[in-house]
């Protein structure tokens, strides 16, 4: 054993600061989480335990329902909406007859640039129901006031279009390098066989990103379930377009429930550990890993 | 149709689309520039924002007197570009460990690094918030710095890269009678500096950015990054900043991150950044 | 020998008098500072509170933190205590009685009953009243602020509408009426808020104490889905918005202030710190504004219940500055003629004050000085004035916090259009049940 660390000191002695910062920052916490999901805290007392209740609770809290349904939304429309935007500018920025490639590409990623925090405060303004220059634009093309932050129905829309705005640039590049790398060979190819540009695109680019269309569903599925910023600067009537983390966050740091918040904490790990273990899965399976 | 016309005709719609894009990519952020130069008190509702008629730098001065701007510029600039620096190094030395030794755990090792890439430890800030105080870390720039020296992902994406490293000139290095960390040092970083410049410049906007730990963790206001500072302008209890220096405010804090990752797009070529993540 | 001795006594107490004088009029401190938590825009008290302190120890600096709710304040001490980090906290935090009830609950407040007893007479009536808990006073008050009604005195002389019918909410519901007839609807009673403003503005500091409603009986149930007063004060509320008596916008937000230069607004029904607000961001409606006491229920008959914040002192373990902030505390509260200045700065600044909490100072002239933002009208003797006849505060729980949490989601849901009022009342009742069940009576 001791031989064998020996030998190979120098990788494990590589590895170690990520071993043990993973387990001081990670491991611990995520363990004092489970155990604080158990008790009634309000950080000014000592914890009390209580079993189950704070999840008997959550089963019946309909703010965790929406909380649940707020971030479903955020996940499904945000990932049809990040994917299909990327792979539109990605294929535009990679198109042949494009001048200014440079100019283009640069311009297009400032939005991931920009910070979500200060961008939210941004499109509060933009969105007000009475003065915001969205409703004012609706209006002179003939429409009516949308009161978009300011009831339930319309109050998650601002925040997927801030979490697809920010996001969008960073999957366009990395769809964009994947583009790079199909060879003109095969479009070449698919040409002189009288393809479509429809038909190229689903039967050569599509099977070829393959790869990166699936890491990129993983990544925007994670940042899905961590959104944060987005929908507590653009906050709705009650919970209506609140996230599961923020949920946790007002819970545990502004209610002072820290049970029942590592109640929520614990779903919230559940769920991205179900994702890694797909993601897991999928990478070896197809032999990445 | 003739071939030439379809192909002006491609061009131009392109380029049409790419201008849509463009303008929506970069609206609201001029948007949020006009108005920081427009006087408190005139009209920045509807379409009166984009008019500007007395161009003025009152709400940047206000902006001055509120908040200690310096101080917080500082905290931002230090904790982004130590966190940058160290994770770089840190990650870089765990992926060349994985991407070329060999020895007992690497695979068991790397599944676990991959599997433990998307948790966030945003879910156990109670107890992470404690820890950081036995280790005497509340109110000090370094809490945002240890935890992520190393992380996942980082260590995923540059061990993609390293895979490409020959082993042939290891090996002769090694001959040569380069120590270990020399040959990391001397002959594998330089090879990976592509990825490193790519990595170095997602991960410094981050930091930058980053807001949910420096809330956490720091206490007063000569500790706090300007992202802090500046999300406190309008959100307070009994407090009434005007729109206009609130959103000169978001002007210091996006305008710094443009610049920057402006200047790093010229030291890059196109591609890298995601080169890792190769189909 | 007896003249001796008398000679030499006399020399002693002289000594002692030249050694101690210096000591009594100036405690020594070491070098440091006081650090204090503070909503609001603390950097203005700075450029109070710094001369002051050096008036007393030269070597003492004030820092002040500003915070974004009080809540988030009680989160951070509370956080500090939770991890052992007693050295972090502040060394004073400004709060509400919500905020006291839960650091006294957490045992993490000074008790300042021995400092406020001899001193009480030189302050307003009921000043600790929100700060006594079990007879013992937490805390030492800063401003008590009356709930206030603003109006715009233009529109209503356009309209030829007399404000003075709004002596009583039904007389205020009446000139909503007449304000919207007779403008074709232009112009708007008043403003709902869709965030939680609502609950806490028109809710909680506003219509329930005043219809003497409840959230908990004596015993900590909840009954709010039960209680006639909750049932007149949000009953109310919906009156005035199901008319379209109020222009839905955010507060504290451009469009606000825009809709109210404009003259769209014609009152506002809110606390007094709502001056600095106005003073602030009108430009166009400036002079055209009064300020009279809150309208009453006739069937409860007290008015507007007043806000008071307070300094309270953290026991951090560490008494070393107490005095001195004591000091400087009564300093700003009773010293006339600093804080006379430090208003006319303010004043200048279109920064926050209030009206002082002691009443020699409030007696000086200069709390009745005419204000031009109000069209010669004192705002500062309506401040005054709207402290008669008050209604007692809702009665806190530490549970309050939470509980405003799950009400005002179910105000925003009302204001959204997706519930009514009745419905909103019936699932706060639910709600409270499910998540509180019952509140620990003080």
């Amino acid at each position: 054993m001791w031989q064998t660390l020996k030998r190979h000191r120098y990788p494990y002695l590589f590895i170690s600061p990520y071993l043990i910062l993973f387990l001081v920052f990670q491991l611990v916490p995520t363990i004092a989480t489970v155990y604080y999901s158990f008790t009634e805290w309000n950080g000014l007392r000592a914890p009390r335990w209580i079993g189950w209740r704070n999840y008997q609770l959550m089963m019946n809290d309909y703010m965790f329902s929406d909380a649940i349904r707020n971030t479903f939304r955020y996940w499904i429309v945000g990932a049809i909406g990040i994917m299909g935007l990327s792979l539109l500018i990605a294929m535009l920025l990679n198109s042949k007859v494009l001048r200014a490639k440079q100019f283009f590409r640069t311009a297009t990623f400032l939005p991931y640039v920009c910070a979500s925090v200060a961008m939210g405060l941004i499109f509060r303004m933009l969105f007000e129901e009475h003065a915001g220059l969205i409703n004012e634009i609706l209006l002179s093309l003939g429409g009516s006031r949308i009161p978009w932050l300011t009831s339930s129905a319309y109050a998650w829309i601002p925040v997927v279009i801030l979490f697809v705005w920010r996001l969008t640039p960073w999957f366009t590049m990395i769809i964009f390098s994947g583009l790079l790398n199909i060879s003109d060979e095969y479009y070449e190819a698919a040409t002189v066989d009288g393809a479509s540009g429809w038909q190229q695109f689903v039967r050569i680019t599509l099977p070829l990103l393959n790869h990166i269309l699936f890491f990129c569903f993983v990544t925007i599925t994670v940042d899905a379930w961590r959104l944060f910023n987005e929908s507590h600067i653009l906050s709705g009537p009650g919970t209506s377009n609140t996230s599961l983390f923020e949920l946790m966050y007002t819970s545990a740091f502004k209610n002072f429930k820290l049970g029942y918040g590592s109640a929520l904490g614990v779903v919230l790990i559940l769920i991205l550990l179900g994702i890694s273990l797909v993601q897991f899965m999928v990478r070896r399976r197809t032999g990445e890993i | 149709m003739s071939y030439k016309t379809k192909t002006v005709l491609r061009k131009s719609a392109v380029h049409a689309l790419l201008w849509i894009i463009v303008a929506f990519c970069l609206f609201p952020v001029l948007w949020m520039s006009i108005i920081s130069f427009k006087e408190v008190g005139e009209s920045i509702t509807g379409f009166n924002a984009l008019r500007i008629q007395n161009p003025t730098l009152a709400n940047y001065k206000r902006l001055f007197e509120l908040i200690p701007i310096w101080t917080n510029l500082v905290n931002s600039a230090f904790t982004s570009i130590v966190g940058t620096v160290t994770t770089l190094f840190f990650c870089s030395l765990a992926g060349y460990a994985f991407a070329k030794f060999k020895f007992p755990g690497r695979n068991a090792l790397f599944y676990f690094v991959i599997a433990t890439m998307m948790i966030s430890a945003e879910a156990g800030a109670v107890p992470l918030f404690v820890i950081m105080r036995r280790v005497g870390l509340v109110n000090s720039l370094w809490s945002l710095i240890i935890p992520r020296m190393a992380t996942a992902i980082g260590i995923f994406y540059l061990r993609q890269y390293m895979l490409d490293v020959p082993d042939a000139i290891l090996d002769s290095a090694r001959i040569d009678g380069c120590g270990e960390f020399g040959i990391y040092r001397k002959v594998v970083l330089p090879i990976v500096k592509p990825a490193l410049a790519s990595w170095a410049s997602i991960t410094i906007i981050a930091r930058w950015n980053d807001y949910f730990w420096p809330l956490l963790y720091l206490r007063d206001s000569s500790k706090y990054t300007l992202m802090v500072s500046v999300s406190m302008l309008p959100v307070s209890d009994g407090l009434s900043t005007p729109w206009q220096v609130v959103l000169s405010g978001t002007t210091l804090v996006i305008v710094p991150s443009i610049i920057l990752y402006l200047i790093m797009q010229t030291y890059q070529k196109s591609g890298q950044v995601a080169g890792a993540v190769k189909g | 020998m007896h003249r001796k001795s008398m000679l030499l006594s006399l020399v002693a107490v002289v000594l002692v008098v030249m050694v101690a004088f210096p000591a009594l009029a100036q405690k020594t401190y070491p070098d440091g500072k006081i650090l204090i938590y503070s909503t609001g825009q603390p950097h203005f008290r700075e450029s109070f509170y710094q001369p002051s302190i050096h008036r007393f120890a030269p070597n003492v600096d004030v820092e002040t933190v500003q915070i974004e709710t009080m809540h988030a304040g009680v989160q951070k001490i509370a956080m500090d205590n939770l991890a052992g980090a007693y050295k972090d906290m502040p060394d004073v935090i400004m709060l509400d009685a919500v905020g006291i009830m839960n650091l006294v609950d957490a045992g993490l407040l000074l008790d300042m009953t021995d400092y406020w007893t001899p001193i009480a007479d030189q302050f307003v009536q009921g000043a600790v009243l929100d700060a006594t808990i079990d007879g013992r006073v937490w805390a030492l008050p800063d401003a008590v602020r009356p709930q206030l009604l603003f109006y715009n005195a233009a529109i209503f002389e356009e309209y030829d509408i007399d404000p003075a019918m709004m002596a009583t909410f039904d007389g205020y519901l009446e000139a909503g009426r007449l304000l919207k007839e007779r403008s074709n609807g232009e112009v708007y009673l008043s403003y709902i808020d869709p965030t939680t403003y609502t609950w806490r503005y028109w809710g909680r500091r506003g219509l329930m104490p005043q219809a003497n409603a409840r959230i908990w009986d004596e015993k900590g149930n909840v009954v709010i889905g039960q209680d006639e007063g909750t049932k007149l004060a949000l009953g109310f509320l919906d009156q005035l918005h199901s008319e379209g008596l109020l222009y839905r916008t955010t507060m504290m937000q451009p469009p606000l202030y825009e809709a109210t230069d404009q003259g769209k607004i014609a009152t506002f029904y809110i606390g007094a710190f709502w001056d600095e607000f106005l003073r602030k961001n009108l430009t166009k409606t400036v002079g055209d504004w009064r300020v009279m006491n809150a309208p009453v229920f006739e069937e409860v008959g007290t008015g507007g219940a007043p806000v008071s914040t307070y300094f309270c002192v953290v026991d951090k373990g560490d008494d070393t500055y107490v005095d001195l902030f004591l000091d400087m505390w009564y300093d700003f509260s009773t010293n006339i003629e600093e804080r006379n200045a430090w208003v006319n700065e303010m004043e200048r600044l279109n920064g926050p004050y209030s009206n002082p909490v002691s009443l020699d100072v409030l007696a000086d002239p200069f709390w009745q000085e005419p204000s031009a933002f109000y069209g010669g009208q004192s705002f500062r003797k309506a401040e005054a004035d709207g402290l008669a006849n008050p209604s007692p505060n809702m009665t806190v729980t530490p549970q309050d916090n939470e509980a405003d949490g799950i009400i005002s989601a179910e105000i925003e849901k009302y204001v959204a259009g997706e519930q009514t009022m009745e419905q909103a009342i019936a699932n706060m009742d639910k709600e409270l049940k499910l998540r509180i069940g019952r509140a620990d009576m003080p």
